[in-house]
């Protein structure tokens, strides 16, 4: 009787087993099968990439491998990436991170394959210098990641805003007009007082741009806090308030359906952004084909956005989903997924291929936006991030926000800055 | 699934029999009562396995790490009290139980007041349609908070030409920055929980009226007592364990305001800062899960203290009634 209750038992902590199981059920898959011949791959990814239809060419070519792709949206993805390689369980065999995310894992080292030890050295010429560090350890010796997209960024302007501040409005006269920070500002004042308009929707594209120009952001390798000590970032923060006292910027918050409504009203005459940023502009304004314009931004460029693929140490199969990304970031498909996709290559030998040369945008004017944004991308500098630097830069948007919006004294909302960043970062 | 148990019984019966040939007299089986209470714990072992896994073990691990310093990866380290004097030592820390009691008072005060207010109004014979309003009310309690939030953030948007503000402009108001300053924030919030929430807190109310005797009142009308005379001494006196109960439901609620200042608030801005809000931007954007679980145990004590007070004030209430 005693077995026959534990065997009842047993059946329920199974049934109870099972129906927790199915996070961890692409784990098993892939062990069961290491013994036979088809290998199975597992890859998350977020957002809208394309490469199950590069995965289903790869496997035609390879028909001992079997990839599935699991496609998220951003949040979801990176929180369920953190919560199975934290748990050690339930991970795949290739994740996709996005820049900024990938800085939460500078120290789990441990969760991941090294890619340099699949020979990942041999390829790294072929991509972009800064793009390539930030996948990499502090010391350069470990490599979390492979690179795919990028986001460099450029400045998007509109004509008739240009134009009725009596200001040129083709691209390249735009580009020597706003050849620095400097006259960027001079701008500004003219488009305030001939339109009413500010230059810029909001003081976080702004101060972002500024930034990525920075020779030093916030972090060195050994993740010290370098704004106190460097002079860039409270440059950068010191120009932002100066627009937003003079009344320059808007007060829009990004993706707020008042930020898509005067995109396509043209309540403001630049916008500082990524080349991903051309798909949410004619999202939001399908009606000012050929008002928008795109050339080069003052003082170089910056990089928001892109992401890397990973292996997770989880993984029983490394080689293989190694060389399946390997396959997928290599120049050739990289074009591919940025003609499908609008994907922005980080492989510089692909701006020289026919479709980069040629590309025309009629909605941007006719403008050859592949060629800015290529442009752009070689300008960007190398810099560390840190595992912290969300932590600053949120509040330093805090402060430039209570300057805009509250009126407060910039350099005491500095101060208070620095104060809440370092008590947050005491408890890493 | 009883009959298969009950089979069981009967063989373990039969063995336990054949064993009796023995002189030990202890039987090899279980009795018929252990068997029966057996039974009923597997029964209702679902729940508690599922609550030893889900809910249990989490609470209790983060009484753990509120010790611990853990990054989510790695090595958890010892720290004592150290995750404790870091938050205690935060004024973000207290400004976020400050914001959370302000908004909790906000949003449930009126709120409560309004529910039974409604309540009231449905109870009575006048209104028509009376499920009709029912569910209407109920409806903003099973709307997805995320959806309302998402909602809200837009007719309570920052630009003059926002909902509100605009309406608020009609009356000569200049616009409100709803999401960064002081007040404006924490109206916002509680405006959302009011909405959410008087519904569900009215059909509670709906529930304790109908069980008031209609002969009471009956009895009043006689003695010549008015309508407000007779809610303020009849109602209220015999709803008493009904708004106690409502008051404890809704003071632990607002002690855990989370996801509307996540939504609505952006940027984990210290106006809208709840002590939920504070826990988990410690854990899930910064990473830092000991400060994290060290902001939940003292919730968790906070919460101890207000259900204590809520708990003597309500017992002597109920004595000054006898």
């Amino acid at each position: 009787m005693k077995k026959r209750a534990l065997m009842l038992l047993l059946v329920f902590v199974f049934m109870f087993a099972t129906a927790c199981s199915n996070q961890s059920q692409s784990g098993n898959d892939s062990k069961e099968n290491s013994s036979s011949e088809k290998v199975k791959l597992n890859m998350w990814v977020f957002g809208s990439t394309g490469y199950e239809k590069l995965a289903e060419e790869y496997m035609k070519d390879h028909p001992n491998v079997e990839i599935k792709i699991q496609s998220k949206q951003f949040e979801d993805h990176h929180n369920a990436l953190f919560t199975a390689l934290s748990a050690g369980s339930g991970a795949p065999d290739i994740a996709m991170i996005e820049v900024n995310n990938i800085e939460r894992y500078r120290e789990a080292q441990d969760r991941f394959y090294n890619l340099y030890d699949f020979g990942a050295k041999d390829i790294k010429d072929q991509y972009l210098d800064w793009k390539w560090r930030i996948g990499e350890s502090a010391d350069g010796s470990f490599l979390f990641g492979l690179p795919t997209d990028i986001g460099p960024t450029a400045m998007f302007y509109r004509a008739d805003v240009f134009e009725a501040a009596g200001l040129p409005t083709d691209p390249a006269e735009v580009a020597k007009l706003i050849s620095d920070w400097n006259a960027y500002a001079q701008v500004a004042a003219t488009i305030k007082e001939k339109t009413g308009k500010p230059i810029a929707d909001n003081i976080e594209l702004v101060y972002n741009a500024l930034r990525d120009q920075a020779p030093v952001q916030y972090f060195n390798e050994k993740e010290e806090l370098l704004i106190e000590k460097e002079p860039y970032i409270k440059q950068a923060y010191d120009y932002t308030v100066g627009l937003i006292q003079k009344g320059y910027l808007g007060s829009n918050g990004l993706w707020t359906p008042e930020w898509g409504n005067a995109m396509e009203k043209g309540n403001y005459a630049t916008l500082l952004a990524p080349a991903w940023m051309q798909g949410v502009v004619k999202g939001n304004a399908p009606n000012s084909a050929g008002k928008w314009l795109i050339t080069n931004m003052p003082g170089g460029a910056g990089n928001w956005g892109g992401s890397y693929l990973t292996i997770p140490k989880e993984s029983k199969h490394p080689k293989e989903a190694y060389e399946f990304i390997q396959w997928l970031v290599a120049p050739e498909q990289q074009l591919k997924s940025f003609k499908d996709m609008g994907l922005f290559p980080s492989t510089p030998s692909v701006y020289d291929a026919p479709e980069f040369k040629d590309y025309k945008d009629e909605y941007f004017g006719g403008v050859n936006t592949a060629q800015v944004f290529a442009e752009a991308a070689q300008k960007v500098k190398t810099v560390y991030m840190g595992k912290n630097y969300t932590v600053v830069q949120s509040e330093i948007l805090k402060a430039l926000t209570n300057v805009q919006k509250k009126k407060a004294d910039p350099e005491k909302e500095w101060k208070e800055a620095i104060k809440r960043i370092k008590r947050q970062l005491e408890r890493q | 699934m009883y009959s298969f148990l009950h089979h069981d019984f009967l063989e373990g019966n039969t063995m336990v029999s054949h064993n009796h040939t023995n002189t030990t007299v202890r039987p090899k089986g279980l009795s018929d009562k252990k068997k029966t209470a057996l039974a009923g714990y597997l029964f209702i072992s679902p729940f508690f396995l599922l609550f030893a896994v889900f809910g249990a073990f989490p609470m209790l691990f983060s009484f753990y790490l509120a010790f611990q310093k853990w990054n989510g990866f790695g090595e958890m380290t010892f720290v004592g009290f150290k995750n404790f004097s870091l938050i205690f030592t935060d004024p973000l820390f207290w400004k976020s139980i400050y914001n959370t009691l302000v908004i909790g008072l906000l949003g449930t005060g009126p709120q409560l007041v309004a529910a039974l207010i409604l309540a009231v109004a449905l109870n009575s014979a006048i209104v028509k349609f009376k499920s009709v309003f029912r569910v209407a009310y109920f409806v903003p309690n099973v709307t997805s908070i995320v959806a309302v939030a998402i909602v809200f953030t837009v007719l309570f948007s920052e630009q003059e030409a926002g909902l509100v503000n605009a309406t608020l402009g009609l009356f000569g108001i200049s616009p409100v920055s709803w999401q960064t300053s002081e007040w404006g924030a924490k109206i916002a919030i509680a405006t959302m929980i009011f909405w959410r929430w008087v519904g569900y807190n009215s059909i509670i109310f709906l529930a304790g009226l109908q069980s008031i005797p209609k002969d009471l009142y009956e009895a009043a009308e006689i003695d010549g007592a008015k309508k407000w005379q007779q809610f303020l001494f009849i109602t209220v006196p015999m709803l008493k364990p009904i708004i106690v109960f409502v008051v404890f439901t809704a003071t632990i609620g607002s002690l855990q305001i989370f996801a509307e200042p996540l939504i609505f608030g952006s940027g984990f801005r210290e106006e809208s800062m709840t002590i939920v809000l504070y826990l988990w931007r410690e854990a899930f954007s910064n990473n830092a899960f000991g400060t994290a679980s060290a902001t939940a145990v003292s919730l968790f004590l906070l919460i101890i203290v207000f259900t204590t007070i809520n708990f003597f004030a309500s017992n002597r209430l109920d004595k000054s009634g006898k």
